[in-house]
């Protein structure tokens, strides 16, 4: 026993040595994957492709702040509940109040039948009417401005 | 209008590619972390063969090839579960089956050495064959779960299946002796197979929750119903979740785990605020918990035994208090770096290969070694969260979370357990305690995990 101490030693040192190796190895992997991660756009850009923005230009009675931005997905839906892309929280507004929807290379506003109706550039909507950037949607006593993807962050 | 390109279904694959061994996707990473676990064996079997023997170690006095047997095969279970991993799921998390193969090198080195000692020869092969099995579990789970809808949309299947085994263990469960290990064993056949059902009801109550938070979870995150200051979400998305929950504990608490009912309720707590971002509930529901606790705390005499060693286990130290203060000494026997694998007493401690492994391990492995341990279960956790943060969908991120927060429950409450910081439950430490149900399980957890971690199906 006692001649093999420094074998014993030796492999006391290793087995310690191995438990911090595979930890120094895997943190290393961890930050090769963070920096790849930092490279590539977030995954969610191609699950759910934004092809533009609305921007808050009038909050009304609402808690939504001047200026902030939504994503357009192909299709949007603007209302009260809490299940539309974009929920607008005031009593002027129709649970689901307007569907954006994006259709041969153009987004089209369409009214859900809401109660108090929607306005595109001041012109309620009747039937899907074709939008371009630019254009004021009103939904409620909220007003929104359509901007184009290009040169906006995420888009591709 | 802008006029960005919508992406378009990329062409479908044939069967046969899926089937194939992609060498630009080859898993080199893992490869290369696994020769560690790989080392670690054979080192550490190396140095218990040799830590007792008399003879000095020269190139004619080595150990016979044959006494390497247990080391070569679980390198060579790890080798073919990366292989197979190359053909089911090429791209998924690297790093999960090194740090999983890390822990069971660990745990088979620790059965291995205790077996002997503890007058049970085979305890090394058995926690060997388990891992092995579990190996297999785990490709097959990572196989049998390509699709993830099937999870989802049984979930109320799922979890009744997993409350129904366990309710039927709890029926036939015959020894209700206050301190047997564990009361909820199912034996099937007389004596040939052996299986703890409450391990897999966990994974059972992590798809539940996540399928069913992950739709209701809108429902969950606005506000209703207001109460003087308080904002209460919608009762009736609640309710079944807290029936389905109360259930569960109903049981656990039946069989006496209160480990397991600390490990469900946690569960329950870190998915609905991960689902909801509300800390609301969390404090609501931990003030709920208080009161449950204190409850249990009152009626099992043991629960108040356990609760009550956390401040007194030395003015007991040969009665109830023994287990735990001799597992202190362990540690304590430990120091910095241990009194080196096959050197220390560690199966003076009851319990030395289950619940009180940390402290086996610690006493060999010493300070240095502990915090090896547990930077490996921070890693594997960390990279848990790394897979629910980049997961497809919200159903997959929740049971990501769900898993990983298994893992970090389980690790937790036995480490704190052991060191006297919580009152002692029987949660085994994953991979590393001696036991089979719970290796099974975690590695079906791991298989669950990969699997989610792989974005191409």
């Amino acid at each position: 026993m006692e001649s093999n101490a420094i074998v014993v030693l030796a492999l006391r040192v290793g087995l310690v040595a191995i438990l911090y190796l595979v930890i120094l190895q895997i943190v290393a992997v961890s930050r090769r994957d963070m920096r790849l991660a930092n490279a590539a756009p977030p995954a969610t850009t191609a699950a759910r492709p934004v092809v533009g923005y609305l921007v808050v230009v009038d909050s009304g009675s609402t808690h939504l702040v001047p200026g902030s931005r939504f994503p357009i997905e192909p299709i949007t839906t603007i209302g009260r509940g809490p299940t539309n892309s974009i929920v607008v929280d005031t009593t002027f507004a129709s649970t689901e109040h307007t569907r954006i929807l994006f259709r041969d290379q153009s987004l089209w506003v369409e009214d859900m039948d809401s109660r108090n109706g929607t306005f595109v550039d001041q012109r309620q909507v009747t039937t899907r009417v074709a939008v371009t950037p630019g254009s004021i949607l009103q939904v409620g006593d909220v007003r929104f401005k359509f901007a184009p993807l290009d040169g906006q962050k995420g888009g591709r | 209008m802008s006029t960005a390109p919508v992406p378009t279904a990329s062409a479908r694959p044939s069967i046969w590619s899926n089937l194939r061994i992609d060498r630009r996707h080859y898993r080199w990473t893992e490869l290369w972390l696994l020769l560690l676990p790989a080392a670690f064996m054979l080192l550490g079997l190396f140095e218990l063969l040799i830590v007792h023997s008399n003879t000095t170690v020269t190139s004619t006095t080595l150990p016979p090839l044959d006494a390497f047997g247990p080391a070569i095969g679980l390198i060579a279970a790890l080798g073919i579960a990366h292989i197979l991993l190359n053909i089911v799921a090429p791209d998924s998390d690297q790093t999960l089956l090194p740090i999983a193969g890390m822990l069971s090198s660990i745990g088979v080195i620790m059965a291995l050495r205790l077996g002997p000692d503890l007058g049970v020869d085979s305890l090394g092969a058995k926690q060997l064959l388990f891992v092995i099995l579990g190996l297999g579990v785990c490709i097959v789970t990572v196989r049998a779960t390509r699709n993830l809808s099937r999870l989802r949309d049984f979930k109320y299947t799922w979890l009744i299946a997993g409350i129904v085994l366990v309710g039927i263990t709890l029926v036939r469960a015959h020894s209700f002796s206050t301190n047997a290990p564990s009361r909820d064993v199912l034996t099937i056949g007389p004596g040939l197979l052996a299986f703890q059902p409450s391990e897999l009801l966990k994974i059972c109550l992590v798809i539940f929750f996540a399928g069913y938070l992950d739709e209701n979870r809108e429902m969950l995150a606005s506000s209703h119903y207001k109460v003087g200051p308080f904002t209460l979400p919608p009762l009736k998305h609640l309710g079944p979740m807290v029936a389905m929950l109360g259930i569960a504990l109903v049981i656990v608490v039946g069989v006496r785990e209160l480990g397991l009912a600390l490990l469900i309720f946690g569960l329950f707590l870190s998915l609905l605020y991960v689902a909801s971002g509300r800390p609301a509930y969390v404090v609501v529901s931990l003030l709920i918990f208080a009161v449950g606790a204190y409850a249990a705390f009152s009626i099992f005499p043991y629960a108040n035994t356990r609760l009550q060693l956390v401040t007194n286990a030395f003015s007991v130290p040969n009665d109830a208090g023994y287990q735990i203060v001799q597992g202190l000494i362990s540690f304590a026997h430990g120091g910095i770096f241990g009194s080196g694998l096959g050197l220390g007493k560690p199966w003076i401690v009851p319990e030395s290969n289950t619940d009180f492994i940390a402290s086996s391990f610690g006493e060999e492995f010493g300070f240095a070694g502990i915090l090896a341990l547990i930077g490996l279960f921070m890693l594997l956790v960390y990279r848990g969260l790394h897979v629910a943060v980049r997961a497809r969908d919200t159903f997959s991120q929740l049971m990501a979370v769900g898993l990983t927060a298994v893992f970090a429950l389980q690790t937790v409450v036995i480490l704190a357990g052991n060191l006297k910081l919580l009152p002692l439950t029987g949660v085994p430490l994953p991979f590393v305690a001696y036991g089979g149900s719970s290796l099974i399980a975690n590695f079906i957890i791991i298989g669950i995990l990969l699997r989610l971690s792989q974005h191409k199906v």
